[in-house]
């Protein structure tokens, strides 16, 4: 009745035409009828009443995670694709096989056989327009996220790949559901179909193992399985869309396929749908093996050789931030809120050896270099070894619960040691003789290490920049600390040629 | 117990389609049981037990619609007793073959923390059966899944979530979680036996 209706409404408006313009008027009649079943769809779709759940879990689950870590757009919006999925995917699947099952749940499949529409164009519209809710609800979700992270960040743009590979996600989501719910109606298809898509989506990531996996397809996965969302990935480089662009494939693919076999037990419609479902699948199919191509770049991100762009591989521009200190520390301005926990962990050492022969004139932030070293184990590594060119550890502050003592103490025994060994020892300049017990003494003396550090995490340093603990050295070295930075810097000024020359003994040092 | 009573709670056991729901349980448990068999790390370890206690409370949670609406109401005495006996009794089975698809496996938590969660899951089915009717009764324990996978995640990633109303992410022996485990199962028991899953009028519900 709608087509009719449409038709109507159609040959009211258009005038008297030769043929040609009869059948535009019928296609344009087709594609009204089709908009107004489309929103006669949306209008009562399960999935409408499923829009407060789904937000309730993604505000439960995931937008609560998300708002907790540090205001930088590589971990916010990794970690939103990590998660909004997960938490989409039961009001999406759900309500897709709800509406899936809604002709055999209703036994009105007689019914409905004889109206003008084939069964699969029915279908779609109400796959598109459960479809089109469970969208609206994840771009809504993504629009949250990303506007409160533009108020918040200090620098860089949004990330779109994930955001992508989410929304991507969802017509995959619904077309499962869709079609479970369309080939098996009854009332314990649409909780058992949803229960097993989550396990399979939240389990998927579990076989992934390295960066060959050819599970790393799933729409959860953001980059590197052991590395996920970490600040070090993609702050100095470009995010690599390489695996994105697969996983898009392959939900792409995927939805279409699933589309195309519902067309298929439609007599006039079998080959075409047969045709729609083989691309489908070849297109999935095809992702799934360019993932399993993938290798792990040295920035932390996934390379796929077939489908990566060489000018990714080009540094990001920045200005740096830089801190007003004796020796300014200088970080990429994604790391400018952790500026000041860096020079307050640090900042006595600054003063002390500011402007000393082999200080360095200021301290700048390099990237980490990450490297797969076996199935699920990633090296991560600093690329410069001096104090001059410093890593910030990805345990940043708020990141999988990181408190500021924990990253203070792996500043400390990073930079810190770095700093004091680079200008006690010489740094490069010197040979590879082992360090005096005064060198030992002052470096123990000048490094401030937090309460939470513990002995056992500073051992494989003892006798190397550290003196072992309640040696003479070791109560030297606490001497030294209880002076002033300025105290400790005149001392250095003075002594720091006959120190490294070997001519400073223990009892020597104030 | 006479043949009528036998026959009363056959036909009614039909109506809500138990015997499928028995065989769906059964795959549960038995799906329960093959995973068991593969390697998880300690986040699958202990959230996969969880997923397959969700479908059973599901299913059982779906198991309480109605076919016949208001006749079955006016003419059904027993009604009641029916629905309690057939939560209930559905409620041990599946809370029994998960237990015994994890005899001899890894299964984190053991016995109690499947009867908790089983129960408490059951409830919230059964709540919102009462509220929204049988056919969409899912809703609620599938939601739920999510929060308790979520609160699982955190006791790794702190902070973790100390509410006993998220009982999946208790220990198995804690009161707390069992106290409210308990108190959602009691009342999801209570409004199914006194008011029956809801009946929508245009149907089974939206959609």
């Amino acid at each position: 009745m709608t087509a009719a209706r449409a038709a109507g409404a159609q040959e009211h408006g258009a005038p008297v035409a030769p043929r040609p313009a009869a059948a535009r008027r019928g296609a344009g009649a087709a594609v009204l009828s089709s908009g107004r079943l489309l929103r006669l769809e949306l209008r009562h779709n399960a999935m409408l009443w499923l829009l407060p759940v789904a937000f309730a879990l993604f505000f439960y689950n995931g937008y609560r995670e998300i708002m907790a870590l540090p205001p930088m757009w590589n971990l916010r919006a990794m970690t939103m694709q990590n998660r909004l999925l997960l938490d989409l995917l039961i009001p999406a699947t759900g309500a897709a096989a709800w509406m899936g099952s809604r002709e055999g749940r209703r036994r009105i499949t007689d019914l409905v056989a004889v109206t003008a529409r084939p069964r699969w164009s029915r279908q779609l519209a109400v796959w598109a327009a459960t479809t089109a809710w469970a969208e609206l609800a994840c771009l809504a979700c993504i629009a949250v996220v990303y506007l409160v992270t533009a108020r918040q960040a200090s620098w860089g743009s949004p990330l779109w790949w994930p955001a992508v590979v989410s929304a991507a996600g969802v017509p995959a989501l619904t077309a499962i559901g869709f079609a479970a719910g369309a080939w098996f109606p009854g009332r314990f298809v649409t909780p058992l179909v949803t229960v097993v898509m989550f396990f399979g989506l939240a389990f998927s990531t579990q076989a992934a193992s390295g960066d060959h996996s050819y599970w790393q397809i799933s729409p959860l996965t953001v980059g590197a399985f052991d590395i996920g969302a970490a600040p070090g990935v993609a702050s100095f480089y470009p995010y690599l869309p390489d695996l994105s662009i697969a996983q898009v494939m392959f939900t792409v693919g995927l939805t279409v396929a699933i589309l195309g076999g519902l067309g298929i037990p439609v007599a006039r419609m079998r080959w075409l749908a047969a045709v729609i479902t083989v691309a489908g699948l070849a297109a999935a199919g095809t992702a799934v093996a360019l993932a399993g191509t993938g290798r792990l770049d040295p920035h932390g991100m996934i390379v796929i050789p077939a489908l990566h762009d060489a000018a990714s591989d080009q540094p990001l521009r920045y200005t740096p931030a830089c801190s007003r200190t004796p020796i300014p520390v200088c970080v990429n301005p994604a790391y400018a809120g952790f500026l000041p926990a860096v020079t307050a962990t640090v900042g006595p050492e600054l003063t002390e050896f500011a402007g000393l022969p082999g200080a360095p004139a200021r301290l700048s932030q390099v990237p980490l270099v990450y490297r797969q070293v076996s199935a699920n184990g990633i090296d991560v590594s600093a690329s410069g070894p001096r104090a001059a060119a410093f890593v910030v550890p990805d345990q940043v502050p708020g990141w999988l619960g990181t408190t500021g003592a924990e990253f203070a103490a792996q500043l400390a025994e990073g930079l810190g040691v770095t700093l004091a060994s680079d200008v006690i020892l010489g740094g490069g300049q010197k040979s590879a003789a082992a360090p005096t017990q005064a060198e030992l003494a002052v470096i123990a003396g000048s490094v401030r290490f937090p309460p939470s550090v513990q002995s056992r995490d500073l051992a494989p340093m003892y006798g190397q920049l550290l003196p072992q603990p309640g040696s003479p050295a070791d109560l030297a070295g606490r001497r030294f600390a209880a002076l002033s930075p300025a105290a400790r810097h005149a001392w250095l000024a003075e002594h720091l040629t006959a120190l490294r020359a070997g001519r400073v003994s223990l009892a020597q040092m104030p | 117990m006479t043949a009528v009573a036998v026959r009363l709670v056959r036909l009614h056991a039909a109506s809500r389609r138990l015997p499928v729901a028995l065989a769906l349980l059964a795959v549960c448990a038995a799906g329960l049981r093959g995973v068991l068999y593969g390697h998880w790390d300690d986040y699958g370890a202990l959230q996969l037990p969880l997923i397959f206690e969700t479908a059973c409370a599901a299913i059982i949670a779906v198991t309480a619609g109605s076919p016949f609406g208001e006749p079955e109401r006016a003419t059904g005495r027993w009604l009641p007793y029916l629905r309690l006996g057939t939560a209930v009794t559905l409620t041990g089975l599946a809370s029994g073959a998960l237990a015994a698809a994890g005899t001899g496996m890894p299964l984190a938590g053991g016995f109690p923390d499947i009867l908790r969660n089983v129960a408490g899951l059951t409830g919230i089915g059964l709540l919102c059966a009462t509220l929204l009717g049988g056919p969409l009764a899912w809703t609620g324990p599938l939601a739920y899944l999510v929060a308790g996978v979520y609160g699982l995640y955190t006791d790794w990633h702190p902070p973790a979530l100390s509410t006993p109303w998220i009982w999946p992410a208790r220990p198995p022996h804690d009161v707390g979680g069992a106290l409210c485990a308990a108190v959602v199962f009691a009342a999801g028991l209570a409004a199914i036996t006194l008011r029956g899953a809801r009946e929508h009028p245009s149907g089974d519900g939206p959609g």
